[in-house]
This record gives C-alpha cells, sequence and structure tokens, in this order.
C-alpha cells in the first residue's frame, strides 16, 4: 500500500512543474512572465552593484576595461528587454484578458511560444560571460565598434547578443499580434472601446509600437550579425558602408521602445490611482488620446538620441521631442486631478503610484533639457543622461512595476502582501533611487561622460559618486523586505477574497486567483468602471 | 498588520515615520548649510568659448522653465497626498468628477505654447552654435583614433584630407595638446580611422561626435580671457577598453605666445626630422610590440651598468606609441620619441644601475605598462 500511496503524491508534483511548463492559460504565463523578469531583474540589479562598486571611488579596484564594458553592457540589455519589457507583458498578459471580460488571450499556444523564448534569450545572452566574454559594446552596440574584432575588445558574446535580441524581438511582435486581436475580438459584451480600461488601452498602443517598431530593430540585427560573420559592410565606412546608419535603425526601434516600458506602467498606475482615491480617472477620453498621441510622436523623435553626430536634422526632431511633452504633461495633469479632492488611502500600491508620478515628473522634466538641442551638446553622453533614463524608467517603469505588484497580488494568489513591509521597502527603495540617480545630474554638468570605469581624483567627483554608490546598496538592500514579503504572504497572508481593494475593474468580479476561463458570469458592462456600478449604481456617478 | 483605518498606526510604521523624519532633517540640514554651493552643481561649469557661452545662456531659460513646471506640478502632488488623505471611518464617496473639458484644453494649449517657445529659443541658440565664420584664424584637423588624440595643423582653407603643417601627437601635457589662440576662431575638423568618437570639453557646453567615414566640423572661439589656461577633454563616445584614457587638453595661448609657439612648430617641422638615437649596436637587443594597445610584455630585463637597445615594434595603424622607462621615484630616465604604426624602430638606451624600473608608453600609461629588471 505504500506505494500506491506514493504514487499519487509524486506524480502531483511532478504534475504541477509539467502544468507550469506547458500551460496555455495566460494567468500562469502572466506569471512565469513576472517571476522571470524578476530573475533577470536582479541578474541586472548585481551588475549594477559592480558598476557602482567600481565607481565608489577614483582609481580602479574592482573591474576595468572589458569586464566593465561587459558590466554596463549587460546590466542595460538585461534590464530593458529581459526585466522591464517582458514584466510589463506579464501585467498585461494576467490583466488585459480579465479586465476585458474574456476567457484567455486570443492565440494561448503563440502566447505560451512567445514567453518560452526569453528565458533561453537571456540564456544566450549570458553566456557571453563563460564563452570568453560577454557583449561589450554598450546596450546601443554602436557600429563599428560592435564589428570590431582587430581589437578584440568584443568578442563572440557580441554575436550571443545578437540573437538574444532577435528572439526577444520575435517575442514581442508575436506577443503585440497576440494582443491586438485579443483587444479588438475578445472583448465581453459592452465592453466598447470606450469603456476599457486604460491599462488595456496602454498595452493596445505598446502592442502596435511592438508590431511596427520590431522588425525594423530585427533588420538591424541581422545587418549586424551579417557584417560581423559574413563580411558585409552594411555599417564599416572603410568599405562604403555608413557608421551612422546602425544609430538611425537602431532608435528607430529603441525610442518607440522607452514608449514600450512606459506606456503599460502608466496604465497601472492609472487603475490605482482611482481606486485608492475613490474617484474615476479624471479626463479617461483625454488620456486615451493622450496615450495615442505619445504611441504616434514615439516615432518621429528617435534621432534626437542623434544630436551630437551632427548628421541628422536637427530643427525638426528637436521639435518633435518637444511636443512629445505635451501628451505626457496632459496625462500627468490628469493624474494630479484625480487625486484632487479625494479620498485617498495609502496602501502601498498608492505609494508607489505617487513614487511614479513624482519621480517620472522629474524624467520628463529633465528630457526636455535635452530637446533643446544646444543644450544636448552639453549632456549627451554624460551622467546626466543616465540620471534622466534612469528618473523614466526606474522612478516611472519600476515604481509602476512595484505598484502593481502590490495591487494584483491578491488577485493572482489570493493572498494580501504584508503592508508594513510594503511601506518599508517603499520608503528605502524611495531614499536609495534619489540618492543613486539624483546626484548624476550634477555629475553630468560637471562632465563625467557615462561608460568610464574610472575618473580622476581631482575633478570633483568623488563625494557624488560615493553618494550614488551608497544609494545603490540601499536599492539593493530594499528587495530583501520585498522578497521576504513575498515569501511570508505567499505562506500566511491574509486572505484576498474577490474585491479586496474596492475596486473598478472586471478582473475584481471573478475569484482570487480566478478560474481557468476566468468568469463564471459578468456584471452588465456600462461604464468604465462595472464594479463601481454593481456596487453603487448608476447613483453614484 | 495592516493599519486600517480607525486604529492606531503600527509600531512599524511609526519607525519608518521617524526614520524618514530624521533622513529629511538630515537633507535639510545639509541643504542649508551649502546652499550656494549645491545650487552651482545645477549648472554647467562656466563657458570659456562664445559657443558656450550661448550654450550656457539657454540651458539658464530651460532651467528656469523646467523648475518652475517642477515646483508647481510637485506642489500639487505634496498638496493632495498631505490635504486629502481619507480619514479614518469615512465611508462617503467623494464627488465623482469624470473631468472637465475647459481644464484639458488649458494643459494642453499652455504647454504647447511653453514647448515652442523652448524650440524657438534653442533653435536660435543652434544656429549661433553651428555658425561656421567664412574666415576662421585657425584651422585643425582633430584625429581620434582607439586610443588617442591627435592634432593636425592645417593650412588655410585647406580641405579635410590635406597635408598637415605639423602635427601634435601627444594629447596632454606641455609638449602636447590642442593649442589654441584666445580670443580667435579656429574651425576644426573631426576625423576617426576606426570607430565613433566624441570630441568634449565640459568647459565649452560642447561635444560633437567623430564619425568614420565622415568629416564633422564646427567653429570653436576662445574667450580673450582665457590665454594661459589648460581645459580638460575626454572622448565621450564608448570607443573600445580604453575609452576611459582617451584625455586631451587645450591649452589657450594669448594671441602672441600663440604665433611664437605656432612658428616654432613650423620650424622644427621644416627640419629634417631627427633621427632616433640608432646605436647601441654594441648592447643587447631587447624585442618589444605593440599591439591591441598592448605591449607584449609586461616584464623586460636588461643587464646593469651596460648601454642597450629596444626594438619596439609598433603594430597599430594610425595609432602612436612610444616606449619611456621610469626609475622607482617615477623620474622619467629614459623618453623614447613616439611614432605611429605599423612601424619599428630601435630605442638606444644608456647605461642603468640595477633596479626595478616601469616602462610605460606615454600616450597610454594606463593600458600599456610593465616592469623592467635591470641586474
Amino acid at each position: 500500500m505504500a506505494t500506491t500511496a506514493l504514487t499519487p503524491a509524486a506524480s502531483a508534483y511532478r504534475s504541477g512543474l509539467y502544468e507550469w511548463l506547458t500551460t496555455t492559460d495566460h494567468k500562469k504565463i502572466g506569471i512565469l512572465y513576472v517571476v522571470n523578469s524578476f530573475i533577470f531583474f536582479f541578474l541586472g540589479g548585481i551588475l549594477a552593484l559592480g558598476i557602482r562598486t567600481e565607481l565608489a571611488l577614483p582609481g580602479v579596484q574592482f573591474v576595468d576595461g572589458e569586464v566593465y564594458n561587459q558590466l554596463f553592457t549587460m546590466h542595460g540589455t538585461t534590464m530593458i528587454f529581459l526585466f522591464i519589457i517582458p514584466m510589463l507583458v506579464g501585467f498585461g498578459n494576467y490583466v488585459v484578458p480579465l479586465q476585458i471580460g474574456a476567457p484567455d488571450m486570443a492565440f494561448p499556444r503563440i502566447n505560451a511560444l512567445s514567453f518560452w523564448m526569453l528565458p533561453l534569450a537571456g540564456i544566450l545572452l549570458f553566456l557571453g560571460f563563460i564563452t570568453g566574454g560577454a557583449a561589450s559594446a554598450g546596450w546601443t552596440s554602436y557600429a563599428p565598434l560592435s564589428e570590431d574584432r582587430t581589437l578584440a575588445s568584443v568578442g563572440p558574446g557580441q554575436d550571443l547578443w545578437i540573437m538574444g535580441l532577435t528572439l526577444i524581438g520575435t517575442s514581442s511582435i508575436l506577443g503585440g499580434i497576440n494582443f491586438l486581436v485579443t483587444i479588438f475580438k475578445m472583448r465581453a459584451p459592452g465592453m466598447t472601446m470606450f469603456r476599457m480600461p486604460i491599462l488595456v488601452w496602454t498595452v493596445l498602443v505598446t502592442s502596435i509600437l511592438q508590431v511596427m517598431a520590431t522588425p525594423v530593430l530585427t533588420s538591424a540585427l541581422i545587418m549586424l550579425f551579417i557584417d560581423r560573420n559574413y563580411g558585409g559592410h552594411f555599417f564599416d565606412p572603410s568599405n562604403g558602408g555608413i557608421a551612422i546608419l546602425w544609430q538611425n535603425i537602431f532608435w528607430f526601434y529603441s525610442h518607440p521602445a522607452v514608449y514600450i516600458m512606459v506606456l503599460p506602467a502608466m496604465g497601472m498606475i492609472s487603475e490605482i490611482l482611482p481606486v485608492f482615491s475613490r474617484k474615476p480617472l479624471f479626463g479617461y477620453k483625454a488620456f486615451v488620446f493622450a496615450t495615442a498621441g505619445i504611441g504616434a510622436l514615439g516615432f518621429s523623435v528617435w534621432a534626437h538620441h542623434m544630436f551630437t553626430t551632427g548628421l541628422v536634422f536637427l530643427p525638426f526632431f528637436s521639435l518633435m521631442t518637444f511636443l512629445i511633452a505635451v501628451p505626457t504633461g496632459v496625462k500627468m495633469f490628469n493624474w494630479v486631478f484625480t487625486l484632487w479632492r479625494g479620498k485617498l488611502t495609502f496602501s502601498t500600491p498608492l505609494l508607489f503610484a505617487l513614487g511614479f508620478l513624482s519621480m517620472f515628473l522629474l524624467g520628463g522634466i529633465n528630457g526636455a533639457f535635452s530637446a533643446a538641442v544646444p543644450v544636448d551638446f552639453a549632456l549627451q553622453d554624460t551622467y546626466w543622461v543616465v540620471a534622466h533614463l534612469h528618473y523614466v524608467l526606474f522612478g516611472g517603469s519600476v515604481f509602476g512595476v512595484f505598484a502593481g505588484v502590490y495591487y494584483w497580488f491578491p488577485k493572482m494568489t489570493g493572498r494580501m502582501l504584508n503592508e508594513s513591509l510594503g511601506k518599508l521597502q517603499f520608503v528605502m527603495v524611495f531614499i536609495g533611487f534619489n540618492l543613486t540617480f539624483f546626484p548624476m545630474h550634477q555629475l553630468g554638468l560637471a562632465g563625467m561622460p557615462r561608460r568610464i570605469a574610472d575618473y580622476a581624483s581631482n575633478v570633483g567627483w568623488n563625494d557624488l559618486n560615493l553618494a550614488a554608490s551608497i544609494g545603490g546598496f540601499v536599492i539593493a538592500a530594499s528587495m530583501i523586505p520585498f522578497l521576504w514579503n513575498v515569501f511570508i504572504s505567499l505562506r500566511n497572508g491574509k486572505i484576498a477574497g474577490d474585491d479586496p481593494w474596492q475596486a473598478n475593474t472586471l478582473e475584481w468580479a471573478t475569484s482570487s486567483p480566478p478560474p481557468p476561463y476566468n468568469f463564471d458570469h459578468l456584471p452588465e458592462i456600462r461604464s468604465e468602471r462595472p464594479l463601481f456600478d454593481l456596487r453603487h449604481g448608476r447613483t453614484g456617478h | 498588520m495592516s493599519s486600517s483605518p480607525g486604529t492606531r498606526p503600527s509600531s512599524g510604521s511609526i519607525l519608518v515615520g521617524i526614520v524618514a523624519v530624521a533622513v529629511v532633517g538630515a537633507a535639510a540640514t545639509w541643504v542649508v548649510l551649502n546652499g550656494s554651493q549645491i545650487l552651482q552643481s545645477f549648472f554647467p561649469p562656466e563657458p570659456k568659448t562664445a559657443q558656450g557661452h550661448a550654450i550656457k545662456d539657454l540651458y539658464d531659460i530651460v532651467f528656469a522653465i523646467a523648475a518652475i513646471i517642477f515646483f508647481l506640478v510637485e506642489g500639487l502632488i505634496i498638496w493632495s497626498v498631505i490635504r486629502y488623505r481619507r480619514k479614518p471611518g469615512d465611508d462617503e464617496l467623494p464627488p465623482q468628477t469624470h473631468g472637465h473639458n475647459l481644464a484639458e484644453v488649458i494643459w494642453t494649449v499652455i504647454p504647447t505654447i511653453i514647448v515652442f517657445f523652448l524650440f524657438f529659443v534653442s533653435w536660435r541658440t543652434l544656429n549661433t552654435v553651428e555658425a561656421h565664420s567664412p574666415k576662421p584664424d585657425l584651422l585643425v584637423k582633430a584625429v581620434a583614433a582607439q586610443f588617442q588624440w591627435s592634432f593636425e595643423y592645417l593650412p588655410a582653407d585647406a580641405p579635410p584630407d590635406a597635408k598637415p603643417l605639423f602635427t601634435v601627437n601627444l594629447p596632454v601635457g606641455a609638449d602636447g595638446g590642442l593649442t589654441l589662440p584666445a580670443g580667435k576662431t579656429t574651425h576644426l575638423y573631426l576625423s576617426s580611422p576606426d570607430v565613433i568618437h566624441a570630441f568634449y570639453v565640459p568647459q565649452f557646453l560642447f561635444k560633437r561626435d567623430v564619425i568614420p567615414g565622415v568629416v564633422n566640423q564646427f567653429d570653436l572661439t576662445l574667450d580673450a580671457s582665457d590665454a594661459g589656461q589648460t581645459f580638460r577633454g575626454q572622448c565621450a563616445e564608448l570607443c573600445g577598453i580604453g575609452h576611459r584614457v582617451m584625455m586631451f587638453e587645450v591649452h589657450a595661448l594669448a594671441p602672441d605666445a600663440f604665433d611664437a609657439w605656432y612658428q616654432g612648430k613650423l620650424t622644427e617641422a621644416a627640419a629634417t626630422p631627427t633621427p632616433v638615437p640608432s646605436g647601441a649596436a654594441n648592447g643587447p637587443k631587447l624585442d618589444l610590440v605593440a599591439q591591441n594597445v598592448k605591449f607584449d610584455k609586461t616584464d623586460l630585463s636588461a643587464p646593469a651598468n651596460t648601454a642597450f637597445t629596444i626594438h619596439f615594434d609598433n603594430r597599430d595603424p594610425g595609432t602612436a606609441h612610444d616606449v619611456d622607462i621610469l626609475d622607482a621615484s617615477g623620474a622619467k630616465v629614459f623618453d623614447g620619441k613616439d611614432f605611429p604604426g605599423p612601424a619599428a624602430q630601435d630605442y638606444g638606451v644608456g647605461a642603468l644601475p640595477a633596479g626595478t624600473y616601469k616602462f610605460e608608453c606615454s600616450i597610454h600609461p594606463a593600458l600599456m605598462f610593465g616592469t623592467l629588471t635591470v641586474q
């Protein structure tokens, strides 16, 4: 009898693992995306700590030359392509079908395929470290440096980088098409376009950007691969190629990619702010048009990364870059006026959403400096740019991601995260973030270029670099309460119930976690807040 | 653990509050004590060129507008957070405002006006910065190669590929760097034989990429008051393992001092190049190769009190290297003349007393060095 008692337990365990490896359920795939992205977030964070350790003091103490270049190249690549983008796709995967009242994504098996390309791509990228050196030409991999074989400064890791990114790009295109079909074809009865939650709108615009921009990146990657391995000369000026061509194609994808990395996070906090203010989102339609406006303008600003090349038409790209501040400003004011005269409950999701607002504001404003072309001549490729991009991508996207984790964790697991640990994490990450990245503005103004392993001790950069390095370790420490929180809450967290936040959107109308195929029955959908209507009736408006 | 409305805050959140107040208090004290220095750090360094002054003026305008918007919106956020907290036990819904069309129009139109204003002022400044003088006082081609700068002084009105009058190969130091007349306009060509670099001098508030296959150009007008000063420059575009060592200096000389320097360089170039001290045919011969901005050896040894020869093979095309020997105190006991590869020369080194010395390439000391044991 002992054997028969063991067999079910063992096979149950195996079937659990088997289920996760083969699942086509959008909720499980969404969770896989989130977990996978967090793993790469921690790997990318370790690389960042390597950078900050080296830069804490002048002089070379820790890593130099090639290894240092690998650290910042892989840090940028990992955080952008293996953390932020897939993390937001993961939330989209989990939440979008629920929010539009659909049973699953339109193409569940393509959905699984899109996910499983990512860990594979991550392994390819990191394989560089054990095959003679990871990619080291920066996450932007500017040609002809990325094609340079004579100096041995860019090793086989560069080819692995190209393969990894091509896989991620393919995953992104498939995922984008899947979202578009899901959103256009699978909305529940009553869920008109202008009743869709803002998160769904942002995922819609993001998917359009992905489908239109990513193939361009893929073509650039293939050209680079041909140049490196088969004697092509696309980017090689000594044989009639054009060095700057790479930058034009690369940024044609990678600037829209900035919006791919921030629009869904904007969508997430646009869900969270109304719930914790107990008010509808201020200016829903203006918000939708602003999102579409950012998506459209996002395709006409790529060359603002190239002002100092002197080879692009500066006034056009300057104007377009300035103009993109307008729809972004509209969003900012709509968020602030969602809070205005609300009744705010300071749960952890709202804290992180407020962190997003206040930090993304600075990241938007310090971007305007670079839109003024002559000012960009002073700031480009200095630490100012590093400050700017981290205020957008960390202050914006990462704060948005944590807001989303605290907000949807109860739906995903059925249990609440601990509020005290959540608040502790928020305070630590907020202080650590500003201590790390705020001084980089001053470093950039004082003339410190990016991507250098060492700096002279007599040029006045010492204190600011030390502050930034301390801040980096504070950010790292803030992940301890977070991981501990997830660990204990999964075991003993408070039971969430269907709708712990008194929220507005359909995912809270089903159980936590939802059953396969999501809904037994749907409430009537007569506005963008069906659950609010259910709770308060139409008189609530 | 969660502090729901109506209950007292948990000890955890009190602790968090105390820590937050302490941190904010400490930061505020520090800011008050170092006010002017901190304010200064939000501005670029004092500009040293006519173009830099124009950029600084534009920076000030952008900074003022940015600061106003930042404090306005951040203030609104903080005000909302303080003012509109939900009171414990208050379950009544706030007014359900869905939007306000006039407000949307206002915060679309006003930012549009502001960004158009910013666009026009920066366009105007751009035209100043990008203007090329029809008759520059000096024409120089800066060549950026992995991982060093050299400066070719060209005849007036020459195209970028003209034969230089003379070339300064050392990027830094009293005999190296880019030497320019203060108060006059220099036209610069930028050229790279390998990958993309960037010419960047923080005190000029300016950088321009140096792109292979393309010649970028710009004007630089040093202030007359800069005479006698030296400015630090650095490559600003990642160019490989030696990126961080790609420094250069700009020396500003008063016009008459510059003319004297310039004439001296012309005379030097016209004279037959002094042959590198050949010789020491009687001494032992050491081989040293420079390739990919690295020496092939990090250890050399030579007999004490005997002259010897270093056969130095520079295999880096277009990149100059040399070999200097330094004693334990860091004093230079042998100064080899730099030359671009691919080429080889014999350096005759005089007799050295026994001891341990350092040898290095004076152009790439951070990447190319080793130990010479004399016994």
